[in-house]
């Protein structure tokens, strides 16, 4: 059947402006790529960050630990929640106290973050969305008590060399 | 109207975040990342053909980007600057990859949930465009795409391809009459 040039252009143009789904993941690639070129350059408050984002219509964290730790140091947990109306960072760092680390959204898209300051040791750590909603890290390893709590994950931070 | 280069937001906009990436806040950059992901992808996927190059040629000009944000003269048009990027190194992917065989997207998540079993004639449509226009030169490839697919001015396309207007014409224009004459082909075998 004849079809016009511009009839058949629109077609196949139309059939590839549909969208394609791109593997959520290459956010937290490209975030972890960064965050080695960023730390060299972040100075004496230097953010060690565990960066993270993979973000599909639900809400999805992952964050990764950095080796060569200094003690006290700062580390930046990203979260990618946009569905989400609060965010807080939970942990052994701050008695499991929301009001201590309140997860903030200034990137938009859903991007909430905050830093916290730890030092050498392991601590378990979650995140309270919304205020009633735990979460735990996908992506990092799970708290071997989660089993008789709410899902928690765990990361340790090393000394020097570690 | 709409500059096709940029996505309408409410906030942040593309230049606060990239001046809050500037002054060291390199999450910041995530948001510009999942900003920019799916749509820069999907040139990516039907430049290259091949899901996983077109993966790593996205990744990798993200994070180019972001090596180079201090040379993004206009932080307002970063979406545009960001593209320039991610077509030159589409090209460089696309040289290697024209030695391999080429693969083919048969994702039903990238068909609107259309299945095999239940939309037969869509998939058919789907794959019969993607071969048509993996059968293009590179060069017309690209201009259509940015033509026709990213609704970019001529004007527009020079500044990323650094191609001469009349030329992407020219390009655009074998590639319509190259794209009728593939689907035409494909309808007669």
């Amino acid at each position: 059947m004849f079809e016009r040039e511009d009839d058949i252009v629109e077609r196949v143009a139309s059939e590839l402006r549909r969208p394609v789904a791109i593997d959520a993941a290459l956010d937290a690639r490209v975030m972890r790529e960064i965050a080695l070129d960023a730390a060299p350059t972040a100075g004496p408050r230097r953010i060690w960050p565990w960066l993270a984002a993979a973000a599909t219509l639900a809400a999805l964290l992952v964050a990764r630990p950095w080796s060569h730790v200094s003690p006290e140091s700062a580390f930046q947990f990203v979260l990618v929640a946009p569905q989400a109306s609060s965010v807080a960072l939970v942990g052994d760092f701050n008695d499991w106290d929301p009001a201590r680390a309140p997860m903030q959204t200034a990137h938009g898209a859903g991007v909430w973050a905050t830093v916290v300051h730890l030092a050498p040791g392991r601590y378990r750590y979650a995140f309270l969305v919304n205020g009633v909603e735990w979460r735990a890290d996908p992506a990092a390893p799970k708290s071997i008590d989660d089993e008789f709590g709410p899902p928690s994950s765990v990361v340790t931070v090393g000394g020097k060399g570690s | 109207m709409t500059n096709p280069l940029s996505i309408e937001r409410v906030e942040p906009s593309d230049a606060e975040l990239v001046r809050r990436v500037r002054a060291g806040d390199s999450s910041a950059y995530g948001a510009l990342v999942s900003r920019y992901r799916d749509r820069l992808g999907r040139y990516a996927v039907h430049m290259i053909g091949d899901r996983e190059d077109a993966e790593e040629a996205l990744q990798d000009s993200f994070v180019r980007a972001y090596r180079s944000l201090q040379r993004c003269d206009d932080p307002a048009r970063f979406g545009a600057w960001l593209y320039g990027i991610l077509v030159n190194r589409c090209r460089t992917t696309g040289a290697r990859a024209a030695r391999r065989r080429r693969m083919f997207v048969h994702d039903a998540n990238a068909l609107n949930g259309a299945t095999h079993s239940d939309q037969p004639d869509r998939v058919e449509w789907a794959d019969t465009v993607q071969r048509a226009v993996a059968r293009l030169a590179p060069e017309y490839r690209e201009a259509f795409l940015l033509k026709h697919v990213e609704d970019l001015e001529y004007e527009e396309m020079a500044d990323l391809t650094g191609a001469g207007i009349s030329a992407l014409k020219m390009r655009v224009k074998r590639a319509r009459e190259q794209l009728q004459r593939f689907l035409t082909e494909a309808e007669h075998v």
